[in-house]
């Protein structure tokens, strides 16, 4: 019985983590929508890295979420 | 006929070179160096320069097509220090952990993911805090001063005034770090809608100030001239 309970919980957890996830996803979203209105406002020759760099990062964030799904 | 053909395109040849020589001449009028009174100024190539004197790539929204960006100014590097030391206790957070067994509750699947996590949240929190210092600037024109600022993720601020609006420019220092590193405040009081423009902690702050002075010259000059765009 306590072992049933203990699984539940876990299962609720996970999909805590899931949904925070899915949140931080849409964060990395936004931050590229940011750095692509930044990079229009201002041109100085370093833009195509922080393009790359904010692009990394939501291959990243969405990884973690594959990873999360697959390991939990 | 033919003959007055090739006679007009003579002429329109030459006010093609006359234009060219003019613009050309307007330019070089344009190069000037106001820190070191030399006519040809030694350009920037540091797109992460803090006090990026004549950058030699530098555009932003809505400048003039003949518009010539003299100066683009960031926060000194030094106030970086703050989130880089917090960033740094952030990575190693976890390797601290291990002393405290916080953690030792999870399953280490769920231990596993909580690490990753960590350090995607340590790597969004480096880059918001770098692209917020790289693009805070405020930019110095032949013909208006610019500050831009990002005020959070989707919001952005941007105040421009005319260099002949400037009315008095305030250098602010004071403190320990911003005189050991040179860097401060400039308070400039315009006589446009926006009544006062901040530049925070920038570095050099009174060879901006010197540039400021010497655009306001140049820029009355160019009206006795008659040389306004």
């Amino acid at each position: 019985m306590n072992l049933v309970i203990g699984a539940s919980v876990w299962m609720v957890v996970k999909w805590f983590i899931i949904l925070a996830l899915v949140l931080y996803l849409i964060f990395a979203f936004v931050i590229i929508r940011q750095v692509q209105l930044m990079t229009k406002t201002l041109e100085v020759g370093f833009e195509g890295q922080i393009r790359i760099i904010s692009y990394l990062h939501l291959i990243a964030a969405i990884a973690v979420l594959m990873m999360a799904l697959i390991v939990l | 006929m033919p003959d007055i053909f090739i006679s007009k395109k003579k002429k329109s040849e030459n006010t093609k070179k006359s234009s060219k020589l003019s613009s050309k001449k307007h330019s070089k009028k344009r190069e000037i160096d106001y820190l070191n009174g030399y006519k040809k100024p030694t350009y920037n190539k540091n797109p992460l320069a803090a006090f990026s004197y004549y950058p030699i790539k530098a555009n932003f929204i809505n400048q003039d097509p003949e518009e010539k960006v003299i100066l683009i100014l960031r926060k000194h590097p030094i106030t970086n220090l703050r989130w880089i030391f917090i960033a740094i206790v952030m990575a190693f957070a976890p390797y601290f952990l291990q002393y405290f067994p916080v953690m030792n509750f999870l399953p280490e699947n769920f231990q596993l993911v909580a690490y990753v996590c960590w350090y995607l949240l340590v790597t969004a929190f480096v880059f918001e805090e770098f692209i917020t210092w790289y693009f805070n600037v405020n930019i110095l024109t032949d013909e208006r001063i610019i500050d831009v600022d990002f005020v959070n993720l989707i919001y952005r601020e941007m105040t421009d005034a005319n260099i002949d609006q400037i009315q008095d420019v305030t250098v602010k220092m004071g403190g320990v770090l911003r005189t050991i590193f040179n860097y401060s405040d400039i308070v400039i009081q315009t006589a446009a809608e926006i009544p006062q423009i901040e530049f925070d902690d920038v570095p050099k702050p009174d060879k901006v100030a010197k540039i400021l002075r010497q655009l306001r010259i140049e820029e009355e000059q160019e009206k006795i001239d008659g040389r306004v765009r």
